[in-house]
């Protein structure tokens, strides 16, 4: 599988990003670089500049200032060449369809070849194939969830951009979530995962401490504890965060 | 541009209105709601009945068996102020002096629209009989286009059909993308191969397809049901509204980035409908107008649908013919503006 992804040193190559909106500072010069193969977590409160850089990533927001590249491509070329994959924060399904028909959808946009057997298949990953029939709008919040993701893995994307992905799945479903991300990243997929549910971050190989739209601190998990000299990596964020001002 | 990505948004707003049955419903039941109660309204020609004073008694011999005949009720008075007397108290809704002359036909005069549906009603009367010239006059009125017994309803079907068309269709494209926008979906899209011209395209095709359905319903409910008479051919009735309706779906795609929600695009109704309900020659013909008004009217499609199936529905006239051809390109180059203005839209979403 490793063969079909271009070999290239960095997945995400991102220097110095800035970007306001109007008075807001959202990114503030933010500099991150993702290997393939590698999960990176974007750690941080709310307001902190994740889903602005994951929409960076995705092409949705022109940089102020700074390189992103994807790839080794502008990410709105990646986009169109089908490399990344993205899954928003809120669900974003059609609501009068039913699952099927929505990845259906999404398939076609992408091409998927075979889509029949794949849209199958990513239905069996998020564990929704008895309820394929089902109008989206009838589904629970963390049905609606599993299938977003679902639609987002449709294309097997080299680059899989993930905002909050596991907010209302239960314990269990998360556990397979997680499985499945390792899964793809074994095949060399690289995935850039946001959340502000620290204990998340030791599934990730590498984590970002981000806040203000700044790297407060990179590295990964054990190695960030050790370095605040705190026993769990919230309050590591907390020690790093203070030393920062 | 893909054909198989633009086809896939086509497709998939099909699958949409499928499984909303009740919308689907609407486009349909709403529009001959409207135009049954516009039929029941004015479907036949002038059947005011007149309470009348007519008088004197000499003038009221021939005037009154014409009245009568018109089906208005006739009561003779003596003098000419007990002519206006009884159409102050409102004992009559109209009277007519014939002692001397010229004739006179007094009439209240506080609604207009009343007062000049009275008089046309008792000149019809009183002019009748046109094969015999009378102490009245021998006017004979001849028809170039139309004929003596068009009623309002054959008049306004053809402007009838533009709006209905072009207001569903332009609401419904304006809330479907909206919800587009809101939903996240067109997030969704953006992060995927799909380009902005073929998401505009594929919703072009996929309300193309009920636009076309809601059009020949109306078209065919109003021809066949109520009965409007037409002339022209059935198949450049239906081409004027499909280049209407197409450029409805774009302006409802473009100004749905106007909207924040849909309490907001239900305010653009007021917005870009009732000005060309009002300018677009449906209740006042376009040529009457202030220039600045004109000007107006002559930038708003409905203008030019409503004079082409007028020209083709009233008079008769081919697609071929210069003026049809000339409204039918104007609505096409709207169309486009439309289309442009809507791909251009979606760029804005991306900061």
């Amino acid at each position: 599988m490793v063969h079909r992804f271009p070999i290239v040193q960095f997945a995400v190559d991102a220097h110095d990003v800035r970007k306001r909106f109007g008075t807001v500072v959202a990114l503030a010069g933010l500099t991150v670089r993702v290997a393939p193969g590698e999960i990176y977590g974007l750690l941080g409160p709310n307001g902190s500049g994740k889903t602005t850089f994951i929409r960076a990533l995705a092409g949705l927001v022109r940089p102020d200032a700074g390189t992103v590249r994807v790839y080794d491509r502008d990410p709105l070329d990646a986009v169109a060449a089908g490399r990344t994959g993205y899954m928003t924060q809120a669900p974003a399904l059609y609501g009068e369809l039913t699952a099927e028909e929505n990845l259906r959808f999404f398939a076609a946009l992408h091409g998927v070849a075979a889509a029949e057997r794949r849209v199958e298949e990513v239905l069996a990953t998020v564990d929704l194939l008895d309820r394929r029939r089902s109008i989206v709008a009838t589904l629970s919040g963390g049905m609606r969830t599993r299938l977003s993701l679902a639609a987002a893995l449709l294309h097997e994307p080299a680059l899989l951009l993930l905002d909050e992905p596991t907010v209302g799945v239960d314990p269990v479903l998360r556990r397979e979530f997680w499985e499945h991300f390792r899964a793809l990243a074994s095949r060399g997929a690289a995935i850039v995962v946001s959340s502000h549910v620290m204990d998340e971050a030791a599934r990730c190989d590498r984590l970002g401490l981000i806040r203000g739209g700044v790297l407060l601190a990179e590295g990964t998990e054990a190695d960030l504890r050790a370095r605040a000299g705190a026993p769990d990596i919230e309050s590591a964020f907390l020690a790093l965060a203070a030393a920062r001002q | 541009m893909s054909a198989r990505r633009t086809a896939a948004v086509a497709k998939r707003i099909v699958e949409q209105f499928r499984h909303d049955r009740r919308t689907l419903g609407l486009i349909v039941v709403a529009p001959l709601l409207v135009l049954t109660l516009v039929w029941a309204l004015w479907g036949s020609p002038s059947d005011t009945v007149l309470d009348v004073a007519v008088g004197n008694e000499a003038f009221a011999r021939i005037a009154a068996p014409r009245l009568e005949g018109a089906g208005h009720r006739v009561g003779g008075v003596a003098t000419y102020e007990e002519v206006v007397a009884r159409v102050r108290d409102g004992r009559a809704h109209a009277g007519v002096w014939g002692g001397s002359l010229p004739i006179r036909i007094v009439v209240e005069g506080s609604d207009p629209i009343r007062t000049s549906g009275a008089i046309s009603a008792l000149e019809r009367a009183l002019l009748q009989d046109t094969s015999r010239p009378s102490a009245v006059g021998g006017v004979v009125v001849e028809h170039v286009y139309g004929r003596p017994d068009l009623s309002l309803l054959d008049f306004l079907a053809p402007v009838l059909i533009a709006f209905f068309g072009f207001f569903f269709m332009f609401l419904l494209a304006t809330v479907s993308f909206l919800r587009e926008r809101q939903s996240g979906t067109l997030e969704r899209l953006l992060a995927s191969p799909l380009r902005r011209g073929e998401l505009v395209l594929g919703y072009l095709l996929g309300f193309g397809v009920f636009a076309l359905i809601q059009s020949a319903v109306i078209l065919g409910y109003t021809i066949f049901v109520i009965q409007v008479r037409y002339r022209g051919s059935l198949a450049t009735i239906f081409l004027v509204e499909a280049v209407l309706v197409l450029g409805a779906v774009a302006l409802g795609l473009a100004i749905s980035s106007f909207a924040r929600n849909e309490l907001q695009a239900v305010q653009f109704i007021p917005i870009v409908i009732l000005p060309q309900a009002f300018l677009s020659g449906l209740l006042v013909p376009v040529e009457d107008m202030h220039e600045v008004l004109r000007a107006i009217a002559s930038v708003l499609p409905l203008t030019y649908a409503n004079e082409a199936l007028r020209a083709v529905m009233i008079k008769g006239y081919a697609l071929t013919d210069p003026l049809v051809l000339r409204d039918v390109g104007v609505m096409a180059l709207f169309a486009a503006a439309a289309i442009a203005a809507a791909v251009l839209s979606i760029r804005r979403e991306v900061a």
